[in-house]
């Protein structure tokens, strides 16, 4: 049964046409906007929400029709989506530690973050450092 | 009891070819692959306060960017082309649709080779970039050094140690026999280390601040030989409306320090004169000299070249994590760029060859590429968009 399902659906596949000159210029279209939201004046989180949506929708455009995957069969799903969500872990992983910590980052370069390498008045007559660098 | 004729003729396995299977499958492991680049970076920007935005800081081009994204959307529709056309068996039209996909290949990896061309000019790369003001100023002396010490060996070729060699440097000069010009040039090594010398004595003393360092940098550059239209010859720090011009830049675009350095504060030299158009000013021997600009005859600038390996100091706050995530995305996506190349060379270089046994192959190189194009459509907003807004 499940044979004869896949199989009909991969003959449709067989006669799939989708307009590609539509899905490319609807991909155009998608990109021009990404540029457009990158110079309007709206807060980041706005523009960052409206170009990853953007992001979004080409990757559907891209992988539904130039990579065929409407098409396909139900193996898509079972090929796919244990690879996406173990994809996730890294990321999630290192996302308590590292992207939402409570504390204070406790590292060098923030400790003297934007802070002056002050001079310090070494008395006449004195060779303060002398030789330390050579 | 036989059941034999009520059993149907099944046939395992999918219903796709294996080889388009095996892309799927390796196509898997990849989501795996650039997932965790590209969920680390978005975990380390937001993890890092401070993470470096401004695109004079990263050099980060979103034109750039956008073409290439552009031209990665032309060659994925190329690629659908080229399939169709092959299933048509119109293998003429599905060959020189490739040539495009591979055309527009060589144009993204132009674009991106141009990108890391201003990274590797402006030293953006990973463990080179200094992030703390103490940092920078070490950096700057690093590389007078080794500017210095290859000046030096250019000079006085051989294996003796550095300091050998500015012996005998110093005994060419005296010497009777050196011939005038090479006396110049030693003389012009000579005072430029005697410069270095001061500077990095004042480093290690802890005297100067990032501001007094990189003016003096801009001073060490921009000394210059000139001549007069009177035939008068002189050296010195020579401002023709450019001295001082990077140390403002960084007053405008470093974020890091817009508001503990005042403008103005590394400033080692208050009497530098106003110039007003058509001015130029000289400083020797402390003295600044203000003339007009058409009576400079003959003007060279003596260690610009020497220089030039010196990189303005820029202390960029999580500047190395940056650069290595940055190289990290782009250069694994570079690298499958070429792969991709690869697969539709291997199918060009059929000519009129070309046949249907191609299909699957150009199916999967296809799959492959609009992967690659996936990527990028990513890459283009974390990367070049969502930092510089």
């Amino acid at each position: 049964m499940a044979y004869e399902e896949t199989s009909s659906e991969h003959a449709e596949h067989g006669h799939a046409h989708p307009n590609y000159l539509g899905v490319f210029l609807a991909l155009c279209v998608c990109t021009v906007l990404s540029l457009v939201f990158d110079i309007l004046p709206w807060s980041r989180a706005t523009v960052a929400v409206l170009v990853l949506s953007i992001a979004v929708a080409k990757a559907q455009f891209v992988m539904r029709y130039f990579m065929h995957l409407k098409f396909e069969g139900r193996w898509k799903y079972v090929l796919l989506l244990p690879t996406s969500i173990l994809a996730c872990g890294l990321p999630l992983a290192l996302a308590p530690d590292i992207g939402l910590h409570y504390y204070t980052v406790d590292v060098p370069q923030v400790e003297h973050s934007g802070e002056l390498a002050e001079p310090i008045e070494v008395p006449e007559g004195t060779d303060a450092g002398e030789g330390g660098a050579h | 009891m036989s059941h034999s004729h009520h059993t149907p003729t099944v046939k395992m396995g999918l219903p796709i070819p294996n080889s388009k299977l095996g892309m799927w499958l390796f196509l898997g492991t990849e989501i795996m692959f650039f997932t965790a680049f590209i969920g680390s970076y978005i975990v380390l920007y937001f993890g890092s306060p401070g993470w470096p935005t401004d695109t004079h800081v990263t050099h980060i081009n979103v034109i750039a960017g956008g073409i290439n994204t552009f031209v990665l959307i032309c060659s994925s529709y190329a690629v659908v082309v080229a399939h169709e056309a092959m299933g048509q068996r119109n293998f003429k039209r599905a060959w020189a649709w490739l040539a495009g996909t591979f055309v527009l290949a060589c144009v993204f990896l132009g674009i991106k080779g141009l990108e890391y061309k201003g990274k590797f000019d402006h030293d953006i790369l990973p463990g080179h970039i200094a992030e703390t003001d103490q940092q920078a100023i070490d950096k700057v002396v690093n590389e007078m050094n080794l500017a210095l010490d290859d000046w030096l060996n250019e000079l006085i070729p051989g294996e003796e140690p550095p300091h050998a060699k500015r012996i005998a440097l110093i005994e060419e000069i005296e010497s009777d026999e050196t011939d005038e010009s090479r006396k110049e040039t030693l003389k012009d090594f000579r005072r430029l280390d005697r410069q270095f010398n001061q500077l990095r004595d004042e480093v290690v003393d802890n005297k100067l601040t990032l501001p007094q360092v990189t003016h003096r940098l801009e001073d060490l550059r921009h000394i210059a030989y000139i001549e007069t239209i009177s035939g008068k010859v002189m050296v010195g720090v020579f401002d023709d409306g450019t001295l001082g011009a990077h140390g403002h830049e960084e007053e405008d675009h470093g974020e890091a320090h817009s508001e503990t350095h005042a403008p103005g504060a590394g400033d080692t030299d208050p009497d530098r004169p106003q110039l007003a158009e058509g001015q130029v000013a000289i400083r020797t021997d402390g003295e600044w000299t203000t003339l007009p600009a058409d009576q400079v005859t003959t003007k060279y600038f003596l260690y610009q070249d020497v220089l030039s390996s010196v990189h303005h100091p820029q202390p960029i706050l999580y500047g190395n994590i940056f650069a290595s995530t940055y190289f990290l995305m782009t250069g694994f996506h570079a690298i499958h760029v070429l792969v991709g190349m690869i697969l539709f060379g291997l199918v060009l270089m059929q000519g009129p060859r070309l046949n249907e046994q191609w299909t699957d192959w150009v199916e999967n190189s296809g799959l492959y590429w609009h992967f690659v194009d996936l990527v990028w459509i990513f890459l283009f907003p974390l990367l070049y968009i969502i930092p510089g807004i």
